[in-house]
């Protein structure tokens, strides 16, 4: 390790560790609510119109933790890629509604 | 312990070495905006997915056609390859290389496997008599889909040709915004997997 010196000028790095277990909670709650989604179709036991908001509310907390914890929006300094990617989403929720609507 | 080195360094150490140069803040910005453009496009397949999904014709529907639990295997296949890629980016700000390398290596295997399940499965259901001509619902079944996979594929050759790239030259501020900017473009792939389980694989089985 030739930088080693170098890494400890730097001070201790904003608690790694801490991050990594930020990570991996994301993961966990990432993994609880896919296998909430899978077995609530599996299982087939609420009504269709019940299930079709509990799916779809499950997959926009996911892509929001994904966004803020895996993609580091949740740093400092992320106006513009929020931005754009609100933006993005944005147009999205036009586009599909436009299209599904319109064919 | 850190706090008498501030004054003798002008210009801030970089705590993450991939925004310590502006050459490597341009690409990380240039990604997001290709993924703001990527959003548009998959949309525009997500719509026209939804719009076609019941002209199945003489081909299988939607519910007879899903297998969920292949789904839910390759869901968790792509999910922890999400998390293996950003401990990868834990591994490169602590500056450890060969961390940094595992936790790639094991993402692209990850991306390997589900790559594979999902050649599989459609080759299944090719057999099922779901083809991509065979009517609306397969084309635009095939076209959401597959742009996905082959998504994941040039990802998996790019983080793979990264891994070499970073072997030999070590972690620098030229060669770590570049792995920084494939596990956003990782992330994202995994993003657009996750409204492909729930639109397609799961409201598809709900009908």
């Amino acid at each position: 390790m030739a930088t080693d010196s170098k890494t400890t000028a730097q001070g201790a790095p904003k608690n790694p560790s801490d991050r990594s277990r930020k990570h991996l909670i994301a993961f966990a709650v990432m993994m609880v609510l896919t296998a909430i989604a899978f077995a609530a179709v599996a299982t087939g036991a609420l009504p269709v119109a019940a299930l079709v908001t509990l799916l779809l509310i499950m997959a926009a907390i996911q892509v929001v933790i994904q966004f803020f914890t895996f993609m580091h929006l949740d740093q400092k300094g992320h106006f513009f890629p929020i931005f754009f990617t609100g933006a993005g989403l944005l147009f999205a929720v036009v586009v599909v509604l436009g299209v599904w609507l319109l064919l | 312990m850190s706090s008498h080195n501030d004054l003798s360094m002008a210009p801030k150490m970089p705590d993450h070495l991939e925004t310590s140069t502006l050459e490597g803040k341009n690409k990380i910005l240039g990604v997001w905006f290709f993924i703001g453009a990527e959003t548009v496009l998959f949309a525009s397949l997500f719509g026209t997915y939804l719009a076609l999904k019941n002209q199945h014709m003489d081909g299988p529907s939607s519910q007879e056609l899903f297998n969920i639990w292949m789904v839910a295997v390759m869901t968790v296949a792509l999910l922890t390859s999400s998390l293996t890629s950003v401990l990868g980016i834990v591994s490169m700000h602590r500056n450890n290389l060969q961390r940094t390398l595992f936790w790639f290596g094991v993402t692209v295997l990850l991306g390997a496997t589900f790559l594979g399940l999902e050649i599989y499965e459609f080759y299944e259901y090719t057999h099922l008599g779901h083809h991509f001509t065979g009517s609306a619902f397969a084309s635009a079944f095939y076209t959401l889909v597959g742009t996905h996979g082959s998504h994941v594929l040039f990802g998996i050759l790019w983080i793979t040709s990264l891994i070499i790239q970073v072997r030999k030259q070590g972690l620098t501020p030229v060669t770590a915004p570049k792995l920084y900017v494939s596990s956003l473009y990782w992330h994202f792939i995994d993003v657009i997997w996750v409204f492909i389980f729930t639109v397609v694989y799961l409201l598809g089985k709900v009908g």
